[in-house]
């Protein structure tokens, strides 16, 4: 850690990974909903569940954005935060916001519109926080006169994320209408700002784990970003075509959406390059294989599964059945979650001041496989219920309920592999809060230097 | 590539492609009206559509394709099942689903009469919308296409002029619904009575003690029974309730009396 202040990116980690393991929670009970018949019907109806899954997890990415913004901010434009303690007042607000919404979603407090079901009045709290934190980010880089590419695109997309969310502010009484502007928020920030922010903290953690030269690094960076825009942009249209829209955006949202792969690939690469011109020597051998995880998973799940269902005239058929929570689930995994937890392990030894070769392994690298060989086999029980559910139902014409009985076999297989995949969650969350041992304070910074793990 | 001419890749590539989308959505504006029957969304039309989303519905059904995928898709539901069914279904799911025999339940969403009033209207003004095609074919909820009730294979569009032919085909067709609620399989009882020998059991039902309707002979039945479902009303809980069938009563003004005389003829082979 070179700056005291990157510490504030301890605590949101903290946050991030305890509402991932909740997460986690309503996700198995969900997969066990499927199989069925559901003793907590009257308790805890599926929608419920949904709604706590799906928000719980833009939380804690965002959550987890944040900190790693903290983290990498200082120390690319080489100063300290403007201002922490504005860090963690926005922090116990979001956590605040996120806490009251969940308990209201219990309670059937929802706006009920999918992934932005947040009531009006958390939705302007969360405008606030996002306010607050790029005023914190922006006065800290204007104060140091100092914005590199890759931190430029990581504070950028984040900024986007703060204004992409406005529509979502604004009420159509047309259905249609309302859907069409809800992806404005929905799509282009997971295929769009998201894909920013991704690519700006991979091209950090490249950096500093290949040491590789960073001029190259920035140049492909402004590739891939345009890359995403050319293609995320105009791909928004592959969302609309069953909404009731003009005729035009089919062709449209095939043509560009089927280039999205493009930029997952270019992710890849990058990566590959890196580690072609460099090695695998950075003793943070966890966070090496986090961040190459990710551009894996994000090449296979939000590139190829993404493709695989993305052509219109494939679309008609597969539209609203299991094919896109097989692509969902891994491209999201792949693509934010790697990403946060790639940000997390290597800012780890920092933020608990011990060195990367005293990290202890095991645990972790049991935690990487479990959930990535997890993630696996739920995309598959996923791919394979979505088929069977595409020609039973939608080409054969057999009723919903009598399909879902027959996809029993395949809700099995989700419920087994979810299971391997949280078991890696808690090797995670474990390692992390048990493991990793506590986080630095400004006590122990003061101490001098050797003491504390000052590192360059 | 130099760093410049990639950072004008970027800059050139994004600006181009969000004025093109900004243009697009622009003239989607200009189309939805259309597209979607602006002028049919009534005070009680948004009011359903408020009812939609605060009973979150599409945490489980997915309604236009989006949504959940633990129910099933709502798109069509209204032209599928009609008014007089979803009304019922909606006062009280559980006597239409039960979790042994389906796997799922829908919990009782405990709308007041005009909510229920009200998101019919929102789901049959969704129905509507132009969806430039889909779904490619019916979704049914329970059921199924075979055997026998042959669902979607045939466009409306038969491939002869044949009466019987052409009745098939609207028997068939997403607009008419006909498929969505009755089997051409015996003794395959959807959400309506199978018709598999209807020809025939038409002619018993006329000379039954118990009917009253005005029918004289198994054709003039069928014809009945299609423009005027409480005629004569067979009991049943998704048949009918409080002597009232649950069938849409709309095939007087849907269809037209020549493709009517079709769909009698088509129905009249099922003997």
């Amino acid at each position: 850690m070179r700056y005291a202040s990157q510490r504030v990116a301890y605590p949101y980690f903290a946050v991030a990974l305890l509402l991932f393991g909740l997460q986690m929670v309503f996700g198995l009970l969900m997969a066990a909903k499927y199989l069925g018949p559901d003793p907590l019907i009257d308790v805890l109806p599926f929608d419920r569940a949904k709604a706590i899954h799906t928000n719980l997890l833009i939380v804690w990415l965002l959550v987890g954005f944040m900190g790693g913004a903290y983290w990498v901010v200082p120390e690319e434009s080489r100063t300290e935060l403007w201002s922490p303690r504005l860090a963690y007042f926005n922090l116990a607000l979001f956590t605040a916001a996120g806490v009251v919404a969940v308990v209201g979603y219990l309670f059937g407090w929802t706006a009920g519109n999918k992934l932005l079901e947040q009531p009006l009045p958390i939705k302007l709290v969360i405008v606030v926080v996002m306010v607050l934190f790029a005023l914190n980010l922006i006065m800290t880089i204007w104060r140091a006169r100092r914005l590199t590419t890759t931190e430029g695109v990581l504070v950028a997309g984040l900024l986007l994320a703060a204004v992409l969310y406005l529509p979502a502010l604004i009420e159509f009484d047309n259905y249609t209408v309302a859907a069409v502007y809800r992806w404005w928020t929905v799509h282009l920030w997971v295929e769009g700002v998201w894909e920013m922010i991704q690519a700006g903290l991979l091209a950090f953690l490249l950096i500093r784990l290949s040491g590789v030269d960073r001029e190259v690094m920035e140049k492909w960076l402004y590739v891939i970003v345009g890359l995403t825009f050319i293609s995320g942009v105009l791909g928004t249209a592959h969302h609309y075509y069953w909404l009731g829209v003009p005729g035009y955006w089919l062709p449209i949202g095939s043509f560009f959406s089927a280039l999205e792969p493009l930029v997952f690939l270019g992710m890849a690469m990058y990566a590959y390059y890196a580690i072609r011109r460099s090695g695998l020597a950075h003793p943070n051998r966890l966070a090496l294989h986090w961040t190459i995880g990710s551009t894996v998973f994000s090449a296979l799940g939000a590139g190829v599964l993404g493709l695989a269902h993305t052509w219109a005239g494939v679309n008609k058929w597969t539209h609203g059945t299991h094919i896109t929570s097989m692509h969902g689930h891994m491209a999201f995994f792949g693509a934010y979650v790697m990403i946060v937890l790639a940000m997390v392990t290597y800012a780890l030894p920092g933020l608990t001041g011990s060195r990367d070769e005293d990290r202890e392994n095991g645990v972790g690298l049991w935690a990487f496989w479990l959930q990535s060989g997890g993630m696996f086999g739920m995309t598959m029980a996923f791919a394979a219920a979505g088929m069977t559910q595409t020609y039973l139902e939608r080409i054969l014409g057999i009723g919903y309920l009598d399909t879902q009985a027959k996809l029993q076999v395949h809700f099995i297989m989700l419920v087994i592999t979810g299971s391997i995949f949280v078991l890696g969650v808690a090797l995670f969350l474990w390692d992390f809060f048990f493991l990793a041992g506590r986080p630095v304070t400004a006590a122990s910074q003061a101490r001098p230097p050797g003491a504390a793990a000052v590192r360059a | 590539m130099t760093r410049r001419s990639a950072r004008r890749f970027f800059y050139i590539g994004t600006a181009l492609s969000v004025l093109v989308f900004v243009a697009l959505t622009i003239d989607s504006h200009r189309q939805f009206p259309t597209l979607t029957n602006e002028a049919d969304l009534t005070p009680s039309v948004v009011a359903g559509k408020n009812v939609w989303h605060a009973k979150n519905c599409i945490n489980c059904h997915t309604i236009l394709g989006e949504g959940a995928y633990y129910a099933p898709d709502l798109t069509k539901i209204a032209q599928l099942r009609g008014d007089a069914y979803l009304r019922e279904f909606l006062k009280d799911p559980s006597r239409f689903y039960s979790e042994e025999r389906d796997g799922r339940l829908m919990p009782n969403p405990n709308l007041s009469d005009q909510e229920i009033t009200d998101l019919i209207a929102f789901l049959t003004w969704v129905s509507r919308i132009d969806t430039q095609g889909w779904p490619p074919r019916p979704i049914l909820v329970r059921g199924s296409a075979i055997p026998g009730a042959n669902i979607g294979g045939a466009a409306p569009a038969a491939a002869s002029d044949d009466p019987v032919a052409l009745g098939q085909a609207l028997f068939n067709a997403q607009t008419t619904g006909c498929a969505a609620c009755h089997s051409i399989a015996p003794g395959v009882n959807l959400v309506g009575p199978t018709l598999a020998g209807i020809g025939a059991r038409a002619e018993e039902r006329i000379r039954a003690g118990d009917y009253g309707g005005k029918a004289t002979d198994a054709a003039g039945y069928i014809r009945e029974s299609i423009v005027d479902p409480n005629a004569y009303v067979l009991t049943g809980v998704t048949y009918s309730s409080g002597g009232r069938s649950l069938m849409p009563a709309h095939y007087n003004t849907l269809l037209t009396p020549e493709q009517i005389d079709q769909l009698v003829a088509y129905l009249m082979t099922l003997k």
